[in-house]
């Protein structure tokens, strides 16, 4: 940190003869980090302001869109709440979302913690979570032991597998292992118990790794789609947001070539793609420290 | 001997199961629901590869379906369609490991040449965006946009002079992998540049002083110190990015093509899915061959790029 100072400092201080060949690299890497965000960025605000757009007249159009077209109107987002599978999909994402990420994080930090501690399983555990790592069964067996489970076409389905993974339990190992010993002695000693160790000591100190693992369920699980397709496939009152509107954009591409299209239909389809990434949008600027600095330790551990 | 092995023992390892057990249970039991998970998610499928060597029906289970020996393996090398698609993932997997993976490198040394730290974090921050955004929105999108009439079509249109038309409905050698390739870039370049952001943060600034009294420039700079310094990072990422090219990252193919462009879309992992849940009739164990088929060649190239990365003197496990 402190090497980091000094050379912020002394670039700050130093006055560098700028050639002119200089002073175009410059220009150009401005303009080509720009551009980049730019590009980021564009295709979402399209879709914004196309949501505000009058339907008839978005059809239309042709380009992108940088401002609503047409009498600007939040029709699409009224179309949302008459819309029943839309709310349906939404309420279904956000009970997913909450439950994946209850039990994603519970397993990963339960299992961090068992595998921080010095017993015999450690070793053995750690080569079986290592061999997950390097070879799976693949989609078609892991459906067939769902299957004679009984989980298929249930919420169950959605929310367990994948909830945890190799990576998260030895991330959280890491974070209980970073917990002075001095800490584990001194709860034992009170006469606390490795459950309460466990969840009301060590897991609070644990929680700046724990909350980069919260964070990776949730968008995870936000975004996903394709379980949903396998495992809920005819089953529309548990669809996920997602499949709602991969089904509403695909069914759109063949029904504007209709001779009569419903504009508004066109409309809610941008809303609804608004509506889903809002959440996340809004909450990136929390998360984004957290999230990179998880990363990045994530990636020095390999 | 035996008491100096006796003595290297500690903790654990020197107690017997009866006292552990004993004092740890439990420790022990908080095991417990990780090895259910495990064994259910985890090694049940890996026996279930089984179907693979059957003509494995849900009625009759494991232990009723006869057994068939390589006869899928047999279908899949003997049709068309599986030696396409394996053509298909080696060629967008190699694309994905050459130029996607350069695409963040060069994003984060442009990134370091900036000397403006807020207008730096800015643009740092909306290449952050496509990351977060759905697979299903992001393609939808880029099906929007590459539709006929759509933004990009017309932009590549007007300027490059190409002809107006569905990209995605073009069934031509390179169009669906370089758009594929370059979607991959949109979503991870921001994000991908992370770790190679953090790494140039590292580098002492005194190498840069030194460098630049002795009259560098900063692009010579750029080369001679943080490209360098950097470069054990690229490796490590590298054979991280060789040795998940096969089974990861097609998933989004689904969402994207049709059956009039699986000649070039096509890839193992949407034969595989298509094969079991892609409507009609479903072939399990076809797609459990196709899925052995990925999983191992996963394996191998997980294991080779570990050997390779010991060899530079960073290995994964």
């Amino acid at each position: 940190m402190a090497k980091n100072r000094k050379k912020e400092e002394w670039e700050n201080n130093m006055v560098e003869t700028k050639t002119t060949a200089d002073i175009i690299v410059n220009i150009i890497v401005y303009v080509l980090v720009a551009l980049v965000a730019l590009c980021s960025v564009i295709p979402m605000w399209h879709v914004l302001m196309s949501s505000f757009s009058d339907g008839k007249t978005l059809l239309a159009h042709k380009g992108l869109v940088f401002w609503p077209v047409g009498q600007a109107n939040a029709e699409g987002y009224r179309l949302i709440f008459r819309n029943n599978s839309i709310l349906q999909g939404y309420f279904n994402t956000i009970v997913y979302t909450i439950s994946f990420t209850f039990f994603g994080f519970m397993l990963s930090a339960v299992t961090g913690y068992a595998l921080s501690r010095d017993t015999k399983l450690k070793k053995p555990m750690t080569m079986a979570l290592m061999l997950t790592m390097l070879f799976s069964g693949g989609m078609v067996p892991g459906y067939m032991v769902l299957r004679s489970l009984g989980m298929v076409g249930t919420i169950w389905a959605l929310v367990l597998p994948g909830c945890t993974n190799s990576m998260f339990c030895i991330m959280m190992m890491n974070a209980f292992n970073a917990i002075p010993k001095e800490m584990y002695e001194a709860s034992h000693i009170d006469g606390a118990g490795h459950l309460t160790t466990l969840f009301e000591i060590t897991l609070p100190q644990a929680m700046n790794m724990g909350s980069v693992i919260i964070l990776n369920l949730v968008i995870s699980q936000w975004n996903s789609w394709m379980q949903a397709s396998i495992y809920v496939p005819n089953k529309k009152a548990l669809w996920p947001l997602q499949l709602v509107i991969r089904q509403l954009t695909s069914e759109n591409a063949n029904f504007l070539n209709s001779s009569n299209p419903d504009y508004s239909r066109y409309l809610i389809q941008f809303a609804v793609i608004i509506a889903a990434i809002a959440p996340i949008i809004i909450m990136f600027p929390f998360f984004q420290d957290k999230m990179e600095k998880g990363m990045i330790q994530g990636g020095v551990k390999g | 001997m035996a008491k100096k092995n006796a003595a290297v023992l500690t903790g654990s390892a020197r107690r017997s199961w009866k006292t552990e057990l004993k004092r740890d249970w439990v420790v022990y039991m908080l095991f417990v629901p990780i090895i259910v998970y495990e064994i259910i998610f985890h090694f049940l499928p890996m026996f279930g590869i089984v179907m693979a060597f059957q003509d494995y029906n849900v009625a009759d289970g494991y232990f009723g379906s006869p057994w068939v020996g390589l006869k899928h393996f047999a279908t899949l090398f003997g049709g068309e369609d599986f030696p396409q698609a394996i053509r298909n993932t080696v060629a967008i997997g190699l694309l994905k490991a050459t130029i996607g993976f350069i695409a963040p490198i060069i994003f984060a040394l442009m990134l370091s040449l900036i000397e403006n730290k807020k207008f730096k974090r800015f643009c740092q921050t909306l290449s952050y965006m496509p990351n977060f955004v759905a697979a299903v929105i992001v393609c939808s999108l880029f099906t929007q946009f590459l539709a006929k009439d759509g933004p990009l079509t017309m932009l590549l249109t007007n300027i490059f002079g190409l002809t107006n038309q569905n990209w995605f409905a073009n069934d031509q050698i390179p169009v669906f992998w370089l758009i594929y390739l370059f979607m991959g870039i949109w979503q991870s370049i921001g994000w991908g540049s992370i770790m190679y952001v953090a790494a140039i943060s590292q580098i002492s600034g005194d190498l840069h002083e030194a460098a630049a009294i002795d009259g560098a420039t900063r692009m010579q700079r750029m080369f001679k110190i943080t490209l360098p310094n950097i470069l054990p990072m690229i490796m490590m990422m590298f054979v991280i990015n060789i040795g998940t090219a096969f089974v990861a990252g097609y998933d989004n193919i689904l969402l994207l093509y049709m059956p009039s462009t699986y000649s070039v879309s096509d890839t193992v992992f949407t034969y595989t899915y298509r094969q079991a849940f892609g409507g009609g009739s479903s072939n399990y164990s076809l797609s459990a061959a196709s899925g052995l088929f990925q999983s191992v060649v996963g394996t191998v190239l997980l294991l080779l790029s570990n050997a390779l990365s010991r060899k530079t003197g960073s290995s994964l496990f």
